[in-house]
């Protein structure tokens, strides 16, 4: 990077199914005042305001314009991006751009989304293209139930390692004060609920979440002088995949797809050839407990077709080997826009030691996490917790 | 209307929303020979040789037109599927699918590319498999209109069985 950045502060909301107690921008504002607080900053200090959203989620367009007062975006330069799952990551992509190309010193990124006033389904039904394929679209549920019965039938995984993955995610999700979905469960609770799409079921799938995420990201110069734990950023990458075509329904796959092309070129720029050892967390996008398995296979945590063997064994615990989604993850909180930023900041709350409850229990030096959305796509990040690491 | 949620107003909306979608020179003209002529093609890339449905200017792996059109099959194999159980609505036609149904995504013979429709076939485990083998059936001509709804479903083709 041109120049270093780091993050110097975050903050989140409460995440939850119902917060008729706030407006969009109050919701925003909650996120943004703590990002602002825990950075020890005034809003005056900030010089560019990114804000990402899904698009009419909430039944509006052009959040960026009207929620200004509670981004802190009055008279300031700022930018809204949209990219589906992603966003947060891009936010905090975009974010990294701004500040490592020298225009800008303090950027604030924020992500958020309140489900509970649009109709995602509907909404999320104009991703697909009118012509082709529509009448099929508008849940994801489909989508990784499909992933579900490929996975299975290519590697003879069952029922029970989804399950393993549900109970993991909920009971992480007991220990984060801010997650949506602190249930405690077992894997029997996970296999007796509803089926909604086989093999997907109820315990299989996030939920509709409210809430926001943001983050202050620095440059170097700034960081070392005003935050005590700057986490830095040693790489980020994003890579489109391609419409229609069947790639992570299709976990043979050999085709270079979003996600392994993505890790593999992360891994690249960092010279890691073993990333299980490299990295002491991961803080990953799974939709539904099935994508968990493929991230595992795709990250290259293990080889093709032995993610379901990672959970069997317990190694993704928070106090396994290879932590994956300490705080819960996607599954216990999935408030879209904030889903993405939201990775980013648990993996510097882990490194920075600062997780709370849900704190990995050992030494965390470097963490990496990824993003989904769209039509497939991810955009990745690698944090540590010094310049030379 | 407003209603009163623990002191909390919020206003239920309704948004209707017309537009007009263009389908463009290739996908058009794949839309044509379907409606007219019952017939699926799809556009092999110069480069990579994938064979892309639904037909597409530009291999977006490769970014180099595509000109050669194949004809595709009308049967193919199942590569992923699910009983869906939710009442999803078809948002084409605004009317819920009745669950439980099944769907997938199906490579027609010839094709790389999948289509993803409707399996006419009971919600049943035990006769449903990734790799058993689907034929398609449209609609007669006279009722076709030159989109997916052209496709009533995919049925499975007769004399299998699922693999031990
Ligand atoms: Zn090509």
């Amino acid at each position: 990077m041109k120049r270093n950045v780091a993050i110097i502060g975050g903050g989140q909301t409460y995440h939850k199914a119902r917060r008729h107690d706030v407006d969009q921008a109050e919701l925003v504002n909650e996120a943004v005042r703590a990002a602002l607080a825990d950075a020890d900053m005034t809003i005056d200090e900030i010089d560019l305001v990114l804000l990402g959203n899904m698009e009419f989620f909430e039944g509006v367009h052009m959040t960026d314009c009207w929620l200004v007062h509670g981004t802190g975006a009055y008279g300031r330069p700022g930018l809204k991006i949209t990219t589906g799952g992603t966003v947060g990551a891009t936010m905090v992509c975009a974010g990294i751009h701004h500040v490592a190309s020298g225009l800008f010193d303090k950027v604030l990124c924020i992500g958020f989304e309140k489900q509970e006033e649009g109709d995602t389904g509907a909404i999320l039904s104009g991703v697909a293209h009118p012509l082709w394929g529509r009448s099929m679209a508008g849940a994801a549920v489909g989508y990784f139930a499909m992933m579900g019965s490929s996975y299975m039938a290519a590697w003879g995984a069952k029922e029970e390692h989804s399950a393993m993955v549900a109970v993991k995610a909920r009971q992480n999700a007991r220990k984060n004060k801010y997650a949506h979905l602190k249930l405690d469960i077992t894997i029997e609770d996970a296999l007796n609920s509803r089926m909604l799409s086989y093999p997907i079921r109820m315990l299989d799938m996030c939920p509709a979440s409210n809430g926001a995420c943001a983050v202050i990201l620095a440059d170097e110069k700034t960081a070392q002088k005003r935050s005590k734990k700057p986490v830095w950023f040693r790489a980020m990458d994003t890579a489109h995949n391609e419409q229609f075509e069947l790639d992570w329904r299709d976990v043979k796959t050999e085709r270079p797809i979003f996600s392994k092309v993505c890790a593999s070129r992360m891994y690249k720029k960092l010279g890691v050839t073993n990333p299980a050892e490299h990295f002491d967390v991961f803080e990953i996008y799974e939709p539904a407990t099935w994508a968990e398995l493929v991230w595992y296979e795709d990250l290259g945590l293990c080889g093709p077709g032995e993610g379901f063997k990672m959970i069997e064994k317990g190694m993704t615990n928070i106090d396994g080997p290879i932590p994956v989604n300490p705080s819960g993850g996607v599954l216990s909180t999935n408030c879209i826009g904030a889903s993405a930023m939201l990775r980013i900041w648990e993996a510097a709350l882990q490194i920075r030691g600062d997780a709370g409850e849900h704190q990995v229990p050992k030494e965390v030096r470097r963490a990496f996490t990824t993003a989904y959305g769209g039509t497939n796509w991810t955009v990745m990040t690698a944090l540590s917790k010094t310049l030379d690491d | 209307m407003i209603k009163k949620t623990d002191e909390q107003i919020s206003i239920p909306m309704v948004v209707d929303v017309p537009f007009e979608f263009a389908a463009g020179q290739y996908l058009s003209r794949a839309l044509t020979e379907l409606r007219d002529n019952g017939k699926f093609f799809g556009v092999k890339c110069p480069k990579c040789g994938r064979v892309q449905l639904p037909p597409r200017i530009v291999c977006a792996e490769c970014h180099v037109k595509n000109e050669e059109w194949v004809e595709l099959g009308l049967e193919g194999k199942l590569k992923a599927f699910t009983i869906m159980y939710l009442p999803l609505t078809d948002p084409t036609t605004g009317k819920p699918h009745n669950p439980p149904f099944v769907y997938g995504s199906v490579q027609l013979d010839g094709a790389t590319s999948v289509l993803d429709h409707l399996v006419s076939m009971e919600p049943d485990l035990d006769k449903i498999w990734v790799g058993m083998r689907l034929r398609i059936i449209l609609r007669p001509p006279q009722e076709r209109i030159g989109d997916l709804s052209d496709i009533l479903y995919f049925e499975p083709l007769p004399g299998q069985k699922k693999p031990a």
